[in-house]
């Protein structure tokens, strides 16, 4: 059996185990999402559109956003600072098995609750608001909205595994990844839809691979995207994964190089 | 007065300590800064986006909206200045430190709740205060009530959400567990950022009278543009009357409960 696959069984069985966090957590999260339910709803009032989405379209985003959440922004990075910081990533990197291997499942383990508590709260909260959201027919939208979640999540995962590696060179990485990871959220659309934004700074946005994360698939999800455009962004969405995985890669094996156990 | 004078001078000291530690990690520090600048920026950045295509949001315009939004912060950094030491805990009970604080000569829930105090939110909370009168500039004439009325009711979310915190690190001390709830308190307080009359009736009431998130950042506001009926100006000060002595009976009966066996 794969060493991959039992830390994903054990990290599941973990985070199951740990019952009261986990509904802490999620009623969290879900106050975050009624909260931006209810101001999207007062905004769009008895409007048919508005920033060209029409009620169901907007309410859907919002309700993506809790699940995209939870698939997307559920990364390892502030347990490598931590293990970084503390010494304990030597017993890691003693092992025959890749850190990133092994970070992933723990990760997949993760987002495999919380996607299920998402999806079970999104349910709940659209069966109260009368049932009133945006689905996709088409199966292929289906499928590319998969596949971008899919690299919006490893693209995030990357990222941000880049960023922790601070903790290499300096035991003050929290801060910076403090940082980003807001910045980022912001950027990408997690809390509302970059189409608010004046159109110059959304342009300035789309260069950089934020939007990708949640912007870009919610849009997908909804129909906004032609096919042959989604298409492209998907391919650009790739380029961008391809380059997150290749620095991090970088970041990491000169880390490792320069790491010098303290703490340890 | 002599017993304030030294509770004063222990939480001088112990800021001035937390102040130094920050000193120390600069980088860090600047991080999480510019992440609490980044945060308060872009939400005000989405408010006046978004009123570039509305007129008002549940009946309330740009200004107003911005002020629940500046009061909500306000009352949200001032607890956390002053309350930081609940985020952790935890971990001071698990960690045997709290045995320390039960035998210096100094109130241990002063200690838990009040010697950790987060300089950073005190840099973050100069444009706060800046904003908020770049808000009050905007709106129209107010009379002193008005603004007796708001400072009144700042004060007195500030001393609700103080009841929750002690209630939490009651909670603490007691479970030893529970790391997760003042974060929950962190999220539903996400709430407070958006005027309470945005919310489901149901929703609403459990805003007021629930987990009163509504009296802690709305009321003030609320107050401030002559919104707010007498009936509820009475009832904030009777809830915080009310769960202040029942937060401190918390306190006491898991103290009184406290075995140490963490440490």
């Amino acid at each position: 059996m794969s060493p991959y696959w039992v830390a994903y069984k054990i990290a599941l069985q973990e985070t199951l185990q740990r019952r009261s966090t986990l509904i802490m957590d999620r009623l969290g999260g879900f106050a975050v999402v009624v909260s931006l339910y209810s101001f999207w709803t007062a905004l769009i009032g008895d409007k048919a559109t508005f920033l060209g989405y029409t009620r169901a379209e907007m309410l859907t985003y919002v309700l993506a956003l809790n699940v995209l959440r939870s698939f997307v922004f559920t990364g390892r990075g502030w347990q490598l600072v931590g293990e970084i910081s503390s010494g304990k990533i030597s017993s890691y990197l003693i092992r025959p098995v890749s850190y990133h291997g092994y970070a992933l499942s723990l990760d997949l383990a993760q987002k495999t609750v919380h996607v299920a508590a998402a999806i079970f709260e999104v349910a709940l909260l659209a069966a109260l608001a009368g049932g009133e959201i945006f689905l996709p027919r088409d199966p292929a939208v289906w499928l590319m909205f998969a596949a971008a979640v899919v690299m919006s999540s490893l693209l995030f995962f990357f990222l941000e595994f880049m960023v922790s590696c601070l903790a290499f060179w300096t035991s003050e990485s929290g801060g910076p990844l403090f940082c980003f990871e807001l910045f980022l959220q912001f950027a990408a659309g997690a809390f509302f839809p970059l189409d608010v934004l004046p159109l110059a700074l959304r342009r300035t946005l789309e260069l950089t691979p934020f939007p990708y994360m949640v912007y870009f698939p919610v849009r997908v999800f909804l129909e906004k995207v032609p096919p042959a455009e989604a298409m492209r962004l998907l391919g650009m969405e790739a380029l961008w994964l391809a380059a997150a995985f290749t620095a991090a890669m970088m970041v990491w094996k000169r880390g490792v190089r320069s790491y010098a156990a303290e703490g340890g | 007065m002599p017993v304030l004078k030294k509770y004063w001078r222990i939480w001088l000291r112990t800021a001035s300590m937390a102040m130094q530690a920050q000193l120390t990690y600069r980088l860090g520090s600047f991080g999480f800064l510019l992440g609490k600048m980044i945060r308060l920026l872009f939400f005000f950045a989405f408010m006046a986006a978004v009123f570039q295509h509305v007129e008002s949001v549940a009946g309330y315009s740009l200004v107003e909206t911005a002020l629940f939004f500046m009061t909500f912060n306000l009352v949200d950094m001032t607890a956390q200045i002053f309350f930081r030491g609940v985020y952790g805990a935890r971990r001071t009970v698990s960690e045997g430190d709290f045995d320390f604080y039960l035998v210096q000569p100094c109130s241990p829930l002063f200690r838990m709740t009040c010697s950790s105090v987060d300089f950073l939110d005190i840099v973050t909370i100069i444009p706060v205060i800046v904003m908020t009168g770049m808000v009050f500039s905007r709106l129209p004439p107010i009379g002193w009530q008005g603004y007796a009325a708001y400072a009144l009711l700042m004060i007195n979310g500030v001393a609700l959400i103080y009841a929750i915190h002690v209630l939490v690190a009651g909670l603490a001390v007691r479970t030893q567990e529970l790391e997760s709830a003042i974060w929950i308190y962190r999220d539903v307080m996400f709430m407070g950022k958006f005027p309470v009359d945005v919310y489901a009736p149901a929703v609403r009431w459990a805003l007021t009278v629930g987990v009163p998130i509504a009296v802690m950042t709305t009321f003030p506001a609320k107050a401030l543009l002559g919104r707010l009926s007498p009936a509820w100006f009475a009832y904030a000060f009777a809830l915080t009357a009310v769960a202040l002595p029942l937060s401190w009976w918390f306190w006491r009966d898991s103290v009184a409960r406290y075995t140490s066996s963490s440490s």
